[in-house]
């Protein structure tokens, strides 16, 4: 076992971080991660993280290997925002905490998992710590894409870059971890386009399978005006439905977990006031969390309905590549043969823009209504 | 874990261990007290990742073990027992508590989460708990606040052979404190530079009395550790890391005019005057044969003067400070008379103490305090 078991398909990247924590030569106090969402950045950091202050290198299953995996290691900073922005003060403190020595460790390591929400005022006040670090301190910068980040910070690090991993490598992921049926795992994984997290989700909630499935039905399934603002209206009731399905689950065990942390009991009626008072803090982080949760949920919707042209246009122009949605084979064809190729990447387009103004801040619903409208099928056969 | 353990000794071991926790820990986990019982001791441990707590106590251990535990709880609880021998032993997924009549069940919390722990030093030295809780009292004031630079947050602590000196500076003004102290070996030199908070925070919950054992460089575990001991209690601070600034130049090669004061006449005197100082508005000090006249206020604001006697040796001169860095100085200098010195009134004085008004002076703590420059 090692701490690079999770880090899926991603072999260069590895070795390079590998060869850093073995290799005093090789080792450089800033390094900076990027890779698509769901390529496992953050994963990639943290097996990094515990393999800097693992007496082996990385074995995964000493103690500074888990508490380095999960956070709570003396000389590991994990900053994860679920918020919108990394605020000024936040950066001060960890550039006073860069100056620390490690205590425990060999390196004091401090993780930044969205870099690329650093405010310009944050970022600058990193830029001290990072260009003139002390001899024992590493910074872990994650970013979706180099240009996320501002040149003066990209300057300032070593990039590694991340890649989408294969379906095949998250779906052997999945059933090795979380004892998946692989064929499900398979399916699950394509689905996802290889995010793991999603993956997951597709593969252990078969709510989730279906609202997919349900989101997919409307692609060439829009024959008029009613048809397009009943869509509109179902997408978002269904992303909804999601929202509450999967953040439920996760606040849930958010919660048990740090009940369990602090020594209180989960099934107890009512907790002491010291450990209420935690609760409300975290219960207040997840409402926050939820509104961006929502959007990012909507916009996951609209990645599936485009994945689903795409793979019509693959298809109809016999490209022989994989299709996302090798399980939805017959409405594939169907939708190939009842759009032409313009009206295929129209509808892309059409999809795309939706997703640009809810990232805009656009009410989701009036952006998916206008999104359905462009998606209406003439009935025109070709 | 099974033990027994008297209920005073407990109550002062946990209140100590968990009195630099947080209420709002950076990871749940740390919430938590470490108990750790061996053959006849109980040990418990507290970490923040800046400082950890260690103390010993000892017990009655009928089975060794270990549990982590809600700090905060389990200091209340063993306050408030009853004046008996209290029991603890760990019940399935439960800590149980009794003494007396009274039982108390608390939850353990995962122990496989919780950060290992710095390593427990050997002291490299000690010194008396007086005057080390003096000295870093001293110098500590001296210490940067902000955030532009965060080296200057730190207290630097050189030792070398049997002189050990204490140093901080923000800028504006720096301490230097020297004091001799017992090293374990003859050529100890060391050089570690302490977070000014928590070395003071540490020095006050060593205590005063007895005499506190210092750990530095390997003798600390690793080199990112200072560690600290008085009797049973063992706390450990993490050091920063960087070049510190080369300060000694600072220190004026010369003096021209030396000025006695009693402390108490003059720390009243800047403190009433300094009441119509605004915000960074400095108190002008005019010093002139047998007494120094204090000032501040100029213009359209509030004015405000007053006299106070001094000894003076050497030309006249006028000067300004920032007030409540001069009050910093004079409350830490610690003895019945102030003696200042001075070159030129755009240049840096030196405060230090001196026990009587025709005394020598008090080498062992000098304060560094630059001017503010006014109009004339």
């Amino acid at each position: 076992m090692s701490v690079w078991d999770d880090v899926i398909d991603q072999p260069t990247v590895v070795t390079t971080l590998d060869r850093a924590v073995r290799d005093q030569t090789a080792m450089t106090h800033g390094w900076l991660l990027t890779g698509p969402p769901g390529s496992g950045r953050s994963t990639a950091a943290r097996a990094f993280a515990a393999a800097l202050e693992c007496p082996r290198d990385g074995c995964g299953e000493c103690h500074e290997c888990r508490t380095a995996l999960d956070g709570s290691h003396a000389d590991v900073e994990i900053v994860a925002t679920s918020g919108l922005s990394i605020p000024v003060r936040q950066a001060r403190e960890l550039a006073l905490l860069a100056q620390a020595r490690p205590s425990v460790g060999a390196w004091r390591v401090i993780v930044i998992e969205d870099v690329d929400r650093l405010t310009e005022r944050a970022a600058d006040a990193l830029l001290k710590a990072l260009e003139e670090p002390v001899s024992r301190t590493v910074w872990v910068l994650c970013a979706p894409s180099l240009e996320d980040v501002i040149i003066t910070i990209r300057s300032r690090s070593r990039h590694v870059r991340l890649r989408t991993p294969s379906p095949e490598a998250v779906a052997e992921l999945l059933t090795r971890r979380n004892g998946i049926d692989p064929q499900l795992a398979l399916d699950s994984a394509r689905a996802a386009q290889s995010h793991v997290g999603l993956a997951l989700r597709l593969a252990r909630d078969d709510g989730a399978r279906e609202r997919r499935r349900e989101t997919l039905r409307f692609a060439g399934g829009i024959h008029n005006l009613g048809d397009a603002m009943t869509a509109a209206a179902t997408l978002a009731s269904i992303a909804g439905d999601e929202t509450s399905a999967a953040s439920g689950e996760r606040d849930g065990a958010e919660r048990t977990r740090l009940l369990e942390q602090l020594g209180a009991d989960p099934a107890a009626r009512t907790q002491p006031p010291h450990i209420r008072s935690q609760v409300a803090a975290l219960e207040k982080e997840q409402k926050t969390r939820a509104t961006r949760f929502g959007r990012d949920v909507v916009d996951r919707a609209l990645v599936d309905l485009l994945s689903l042209y795409r793979d019509a246009l693959m298809v109809r122009s016999g490209a022989p590549v994989d299709l996302v949605n090798a399980d939805l084979g017959d409405q594939v064809r169907d939708v190939a043969q009842t759009h032409t190729a313009e009206q295929l990447l129209l509808a892309m387009d059409a999809i795309g823009v939706a997703r640009e103004r809810i990232e805009a801040a656009v009410p989701p619903l009036l952006a998916l209504e206008s999104m359905a409208i462009s998606l209406q099928v003439k009935g025109v056969r070709v | 874990m099974k033990l027994q353990v008297e209920r005073d000794v407990l109550a002062e071991a946990v209140t100590w261990a968990v009195r630099g926790l947080s209420t709002r820990p950076p990871v749940p986990v740390l919430a938590g007290v470490l108990l750790e019982a061996s053959e006849d001791s109980l040990t418990l441990s507290a970490f923040d990742y800046e400082v950890s707590a260690k103390v010993t106590v000892p017990a009655q251990v009928d089975e060794p073990g270990e549990t982590l535990v809600m700090g905060r709880l389990l200091s209340e609880i063993s306050r408030s027992l009853p004046a008996k021998p209290v029991s603890l032993a760990v019940d399935g997924a439960k800590l149980t508590v009794s003494c007396g009549s009274s039982r108390f069940a608390l939850q353990q919390m995962p122990t496989a989460d919780y950060p290992t722990l710095p390593i427990s030093p050997e002291p490299s030295g000690s010194v008396q708990g007086d005057v080390f809780t003096q000295a870093v009292a001293q110098v500590a004031i001296a210490a940067d606040r902000g955030d532009t630079l965060p080296i200057l947050t730190g207290v630097r602590m050189e030792i070398e052979g049997d002189k050990l000196s204490l140093l901080a500076t923000d800028r504006y003004r720096l301490a230097l404190r020297e004091l001799t102290w017992n090293p374990s070996t003859a050529d100890a030199s060391h050089v570690a530079l302490i977070p000014a908070r928590t070395l003071s925070d540490t020095a006050r919950a060593l205590g005063a009395s007895g005499t506190v054992g210092i750990a530095l460089g390997h003798a600390a575990g690793g080199e990112g550790l200072v560690g600290f001991e008085a009797g049973r209690r063992r706390s450990t601070s993490r050091l920063l890391d960087g070049e510190y600034p080369k300060v000694t130049a600072i220190f004026p090669t010369s003096v021209d005019t030396v000025a006695v004061l009693n402390t108490a006449t003059l720390t009243e005197a800047v403190k009433r005057v300094a009441l119509v100082a605004e915000r960074n508005a400095a108190v002008r000090l005019r010093f002139s044969e047998g007494q120094v006249g204090i000032e501040a206020g100029q213009g359209d604001d509030a004015q405000a003067s007053e006299a106070v006697e001094c000894n003076l040796q050497g030309p006249e001169l006028e000067i300004a400070f920032n007030p409540q860095f001069l009050l910093d100085g004079l409350g830490a200098i610690g003895t019945a008379y102030a003696r200042m010195s001075f070159t030129q009134p755009s240049r840096p004085a030196v405060l230090s103490g001196q026990a009587e008004a025709d005394g020598d002076a008090d080498e062992s703590y000098r304060y560094v305090l630059m001017p503010v420059r006014f109009a004339s």
